[in-house]
């Protein structure tokens, strides 16, 4: 499948005016400026093809707004190129917006004094949407984010949920082939998240729109993203699969095997003994390809063994590794 | 988006303002109560010889001049500066850019449902409530009468143009309250809105009439009430024509500015 998303070696650089400190320094900048330079993106290139579903992950400040704001149009690269459905998005801002569907978890595209359905009336118009079109996937909208209930309700009365689904289902309206979202889940409850993330990954597999995604929330990504592109700094750290990112990371699965009566300190080659709690004992497997059966043949059957628990590494551990391992890790492929 | 989809925006604007009851009524009232304290500054201008002129004007005509210089040509702007303002200011006009419209054109749009909705719930029952206690004098001809409707439509460009510009100048002065501020004073000296420029001293009537101001409020009211001839009615209503095709381009300059600089900086 050829790339529909496309950045090679985009930067972008913003000037601020520095300010400088006190009365005097304040009195000084009116007459001189002085600028320093701020690279929000430093030399990214990935490539995201038709269908997928790409978790754009990064601490606060790490860029991740300002790609998303390249990729609509609304921002323009300071170097490097960057195509969007074949095109260069700001030189084709229109067109572009046309094909694209965009959420900003921060900011409301909804017209705050208007009924939902006005909103989406509204929106049909500025798409020139059809009729019928549209009110087939309103209708479909509507009922897989259960927003039947408030269609007729001011958006300024709804909950930020509600407000949240409303969002979503406006920017998908006009069957976009692409669907941008910063941070849709911010200032969610754990439910409203829930039917979020089910529904993102739901339109991702059934009708195949292409979905980018910004969060902090590891589990949005954990549920939508098979595909994981990791910032910091402006600079690209890791673009791959999650159980890639666990294995790049030297696995760590955590072995815990519980005894019927103590066994005594027991040290093995295969796994490493972090935790002793007597009757139960934690290992960590260091090695991808330990298998349990490797442990288990190193143990023997001299002991009580009453259980053996397997456990994946939570992605969060698996970020927390990378974001303190980052400046000894090659970029992944 | 096709041209005639931009109409939506008009109706919307309109439903937008009726869920605001309250807001109608007061905004209603407060203009009433402004519209009557100008006209007993006109009824004590006056004074007692009711039947007097000046500069050829009688009191019938001044109320009518305030009635239409006041809430018919000069609508309130502030509502067009802030909106435009506060959205270049916290960057919420990405919303729009992110959407396959034209920013300008929607502002137009729904402003002119602004507009609409406070001529037929606010300056329509005023202007009835003035005739009835008042009385209005109409225009001196079918001329001047099909010409200030001409003037109307002007006043309208004009208006919307210097709010949206003023507006937009936020981006770079970083400040709404005092845009909309400076506009208002300029605007209520200089368009006419309170005093005609007839009562201006020369030298200042001169400046004041060539400015753009004037084509919102006091060139129409003038030519309702037969102060400019035929043929000036037309000499000044290309003037004005070309004031705005001027403010228009510049408009336009500025509306490039910005989104070249929200695009670049980021805002």
């Amino acid at each position: 499948m050829s790339a529909i998303i496309s950045a090679s070696n985009v930067t972008k650089t913003f000037r601020q005016t520095k300010r400088l400190p006190g009365l005097g320094g304040a009195m000084a900048s009116l007459f001189s400026r002085q600028f320093t330079e701020v690279h929000a993106v430093a030399d990214i290139s990935f490539a995201i093809a038709a269908g997928e579903a790409v978790g754009y992950l990064g601490p606060n400040g790490a860029g991740k707004s300002t790609m998303i704001k390249m990729m609509t149009g609304i921002l323009v690269p300071s170097g490097g190129s960057l195509s969007v459905l074949g095109r260069e998005p700001h030189s084709h801002r229109m067109t572009n917006a046309a094909e694209i569907g965009v959420v900003f978890g921060q900011r409301s595209q909804l017209w705050w004094d208007l009924p939902v359905r006005d909103s989406f009336a509204l929106h049909r118009h500025i798409y020139d949407i059809p009729q019928a079109r549209f009110a087939d996937n309103l209708a479909f909208l509507a009922t897989m984010l259960a927003m039947t209930d408030y269609l007729d309700r001011p958006v300024r009365q709804l909950s930020l949920g509600q407000r949240m689904r409303a969002e979503i289902a406006m920017a998908l309206l006009h069957d976009p082939k692409i669907l941008f979202l910063d941070e849709p889940t911010i200032g969610l409850d754990v439910v409203a998240k829930d039917a979020v993330r089910k529904f993102l990954a739901q339109i991702n597999r059934e009708r195949g729109t292409t979905i980018i995604l910004t969060t902090h929330d590891l589990q949005d990504i954990e549920e939508i993203c098979p595909r994981l592109i990791m910032v910091d700094d402006g600079r690209l750290l890791f673009d791959g699969e999650l159980p890639r990112l666990r294995a790049a990371l030297g696995s760590r699965r955590r072995l815990r095997l519980e005894f019927g009566s103590d066994p005594g300190p027991i040290s093995l080659t295969t796994a490493r003994l972090v935790i002793d709690e007597g009757l139960a004992k934690h290992f960590l497997l260091d090695s991808e390809t330990t298998s349990i059966l490797d442990v288990l043949t190193e143990l023997g059957s001299g002991y009580d063994l009453k259980d053996v628990a397997l456990e994946e590494p939570a992605i969060e551990e698996v970020i927390r590794t990378f974001y303190q391992q980052k400046p000894n890790l090659v970029t992944a492929p | 988006m096709r041209a005639p989809a931009y109409a939506n925006f008009t109706v919307n604007a309109f439903q937008t303002r009726l869920a605001y009851r309250n807001a109608v009524w007061a905004g209603a009232f407060g203009d009433l109560v402004f519209m009557f304290a100008r006209i007993a500054i006109w009824v004590s201008v006056y004074g007692a010889a009711s039947g007097a002129t000046v500069e050829g004007f009688s009191l019938p005509d001044m109320i009518t001049y305030a009635l239409l210089a006041g809430p018919v040509l000069y609508w309130d702007f502030s509502r067009l500066v802030n909106e435009v303002g506060n959205a270049v200011q916290t960057g919420d006009v990405a919303v729009y850019l992110l959407k396959p419209l034209h920013y300008p054109a929607y502002l137009l749009a729904s402003h002119i449902g602004h507009f609409l909705f406070e001529l037929l719930l606010i300056v329509l029952p005023i202007a009835v409530i003035v005739c009835l206690t008042y009385g209005l004098v109409p225009p001196v001809s079918p001329f001047h009468g099909l010409a200030f409707l001409a003037f109307w439509l002007l006043s309208f460009a004009m208006l919307f143009t210097l709010a949206t510009l003023a507006g937009l100048l936020a981006f770079w002065l970083m400040t709404v309250f005092a845009l909309e501020w400076f506009l208002m004073s300029i605007m209520t000296l200089l368009s006419g809105g309170l005093v005609p420029l007839w009562l201006f001293p020369d030298w200042l009537a001169a400046i004041a009439g060539h400015l753009p101001f004037a084509w919102v409020s006091y060139y129409p009211a003038a030519v309702y009430l037969g102060k400019l001839d035929p043929g000036q009615t037309l000499l000044y209503f290309a003037i004005g024509c070309v004031w705005l095709l001027a403010l228009l381009t510049a408009l336009g300059w500025l509306w490039a500015q910005a989104r070249h600089r929200l695009i670049v900086q980021g805002g």
